[in-house]
């Protein structure tokens, strides 16, 4: 089984890989992708619905081959080329799900202005050093308007930044009503 | 499992009562912000964020207490504009009215703040309100994820301001009937089974352009952004799996919150969580339609179950001159080593079977704490620092349940939860979802 896994980890997975994996729940991740990304919004909420059970299925405790190759069959869907709602499904699935080995994929959206947000939350919460390594190359890199943002995010895995404070409390959209 | 609260101090109610003015929208004061003891007569100033179904009933009652003198309602917000002017002309145009709710926090004269908006708000508008030192009165289910139900807690006891949670169930007069003699005639409870109809099916619209007066970038708030679409709100929301998450979520805020306070098991939570349930197979909404969920709790040992649908048990038929059961399509049993008990609904609309409400104390029986009306009690915390029957540690606790039984039906698999550190232990995945990333700046 470490063989079988060993094999697609090795490739970039932005290369498109999603075809090669042999086993498993990874298998459903094309088609269900393919109806994510189809004409039919009906058939599209229902694959997005099959997607998140196929990556809670994938994320069980042991199952570490699994999640694996989930993960590897997802990530060439954050590619430039596919649609983008598909995409910002497939980050979400994989911040419930995903280690290090997809954060380059992810890290990689955070200059796409659409996406950037979700990708920054997906770096938020997929858990150790590689994805907060992309936090801070993303906060350096920003742009002054998303920078604040990911200061956020820095700040809620326990770095300390400087400048961008919290606009949480901010008020900035007002109101004709009664004006 | 006897009930830890006491009876009622009455306190300061007396005075309040016959304290009223005849400047009802008159200057705010300010006086009770930031959590002071301060003397009960005083006027306390409001402002309603969110003012569309339940906002507006709440708004409602504000402004008939606003005749009394007891409030003043300063301000009323929301992300629609017409339900702002709507609700703005509820308070004869006096109120100031806001889109945005930083603005209502940051004003200084303010003393609490009613909160009504979607689901996904009630955590991060909660802690924001506690920053700025409002009291708050949430509606249910107090929180959307973990992660929020403990910011809120530590908000609200980091700043000191009496919070109450909307399971107004507590506060039903046959809540405390159903209290009493739970506590004195059922013995130790062994479990509790809770009903409820199924969460509907729906939201076959395709996505769009959201109305004009609506701000929907406002309107998602913490949620990650998508596309609008109408069968989202108003009040749809409870069908969405990430904002109201379905019947049990909705109703088990009520329904677990009186099982909760029954028997007295504030304060602890389950060992186990297991769910089996049934998503819709189309739509846009994603909560389960059908979901059982069976919570283990140990010392003192317990079951507690949601059962959507479940077997209901049929409303009991009552005389002319009492009060009908109206909603018997939620309840629950609760099953002693001497007795049973039926409780119908458990919100707005709490009713206890017969026996319960034709029985008499006899002399040394235990009394319960007999809530003077959910507003009144949030208003006697506010006045007085006493804990609110729905307090938001109790809130919060509730609406774990909640969560924890959807988590297990969204992820197949049974969880085992921590309930002294309130966490999952031994599932990473589910560990995760234990907190959900927002988006900025909507943040705790």
């Amino acid at each position: 089984m470490a063989d079988k896994r060993r094999e697609p980890r090795d490739k970039d997975p932005r290369a498109g890989g999603a075809e090669a994996v042999p086993i498993g729940p990874a298998q459903m991740v094309k088609p269900l992708a393919a109806a994510l990304a189809g004409a039919d919004p009906d058939a599209a909420r229902a694959a997005v619905r099959a997607l998140r059970r196929l990556a809670s299925a994938a994320g069980r405790p042991g199952a570490d081959d699994d999640r694996a190759a989930v993960v590897w069959a997802l990530t060439p869907y954050l590619a430039k080329d596919k649609p983008r709602e598909l995409r910002r499904e497939v980050l979400w699935l994989l911040a419930d799900l995903a280690g290090g080995e997809t954060v380059g994929a992810v890290a990689a959206l955070l200059g796409e202005p659409e996406l950037r947000e979700d990708a920054r939350m997906a770096l938020e919460r997929i858990p150790g050093e590689e994805s907060l390594a992309a936090l801070r190359a993303a906060f350096a890199g920003a742009p002054e308007d998303f920078k604040p943002n990911v200061a956020h995010s820095l700040r809620r895995r326990g770095v300390a930044v400087e400048g961008y404070p919290s606009a949480r409390l901010v008020p900035v959209k007002g109101t004709s009503v009664g004006a | 499992m006897a009930s830890r609260r006491g009876t009622v101090s009455r306190r300061g109610f007396v005075k309040a009562a016959g304290a009223a003015i005849a400047f009802p929208y008159a200057a705010p004061s300010g006086t009770f912000a930031a959590a002071g003891a301060a003397g009960p007569g005083e006027r306390i100033t409001m402002a309603h964020i969110g003012v569309g179904g339940m906002g507006t009933a709440h708004l409602h009652d504000m402004i008939s207490r606003s005749a009394r003198g007891r409030v003043a309602v300063a301000a009323v917000c929301d992300a629609d504009e017409k339900r702002l002017e709507k609700a703005r002309g509820l308070t004869d145009r006096r109120a100031a009215a806001y889109r945005d709710y930083r603005f209502v926090l940051e004003r200084k004269d303010i003393d609490a703040v009613v909160i009504a908006t979607p689901d996904h708000w009630h955590g991060v508008q909660t802690v924001h309100a506690a920053e700025c030192g409002k009291h708050v009165y949430v509606e249910k289910p107090a929180c959307c994820t973990i992660e929020e139900g403990k910011a809120m807690v530590a908000a609200a006891a980091r700043n000191k301001i009496s919070v109450q949670v909307g399971s107004q169930g507590r506060s039903q007069p046959e809540a405390y009937l159903a209290h009493r003699y739970l506590v004195n005639n059922l013995g130790k409870v062994h479990r509790v089974a809770c009903w409820h109809y199924a969460s509907p099916v729906g939201g076959f619209e395709p996505d769009g352009e959201p109305p004009p007066e609506l701000d929907w970038d406002l309107w998602l708030g913490p949620l990650r952004w998508r596309p609008y679409n109408r069968a989202y709100c108003p009040g749809t929301f409870r069908w969405i799996m990430e904002s109201g998450g379905g019947q049990i979520r909705d109703r088990g805020a009520h329904v677990m919150s009186c099982a909760k306070y029954f028997t007295g098991t504030d304060g602890a939570g389950p060992v186990t969580v297991a769910a089996t349930g049934m998503a819709p197979a189309r739509g846009l909404w994603d909560s389960a339609v059908h979901i059982d969920v069976t919570y283990t709790f140990k010392n003192p040992d317990w079951v507690l179950t949601w059962s959507q649908p479940g077997e209901p048990v049929p409303a009991e038929k009552r005389k002319p001159d009492e009060a009908r059961i109206e909603r018997p399509g939620y309840g629950a049993v609760y099953y002693g080593e001497k007795d049973t008990m039926v409780v119908w609904g458990g919100d707005g609309g709490t009713w206890a079977e017969r026996k319960v409400r034709e029985w008499r104390p006899p002399a040394g029986a235990v009394d319960v704490y007999r809530s003077p009306g959910h507003m009144e009690d949030w208003f006697k915390g506010i006045r007085t620092g006493a804990e609110t029957i729905m307090n938001i540690a109790a809130g919060v606790e509730v609406a774990f349940l909640c969560i924890l039984g959807n988590l297990s039906f969204l992820l197949g698999r049974e969880l085992t939860w921590d309930p002294v550190a309130q966490e999952i232990v031994g599932d990473e995945q589910a560990r995760r979802m234990m907190s959900r990333p927002q988006r900025y700046p909507y943040t705790l």
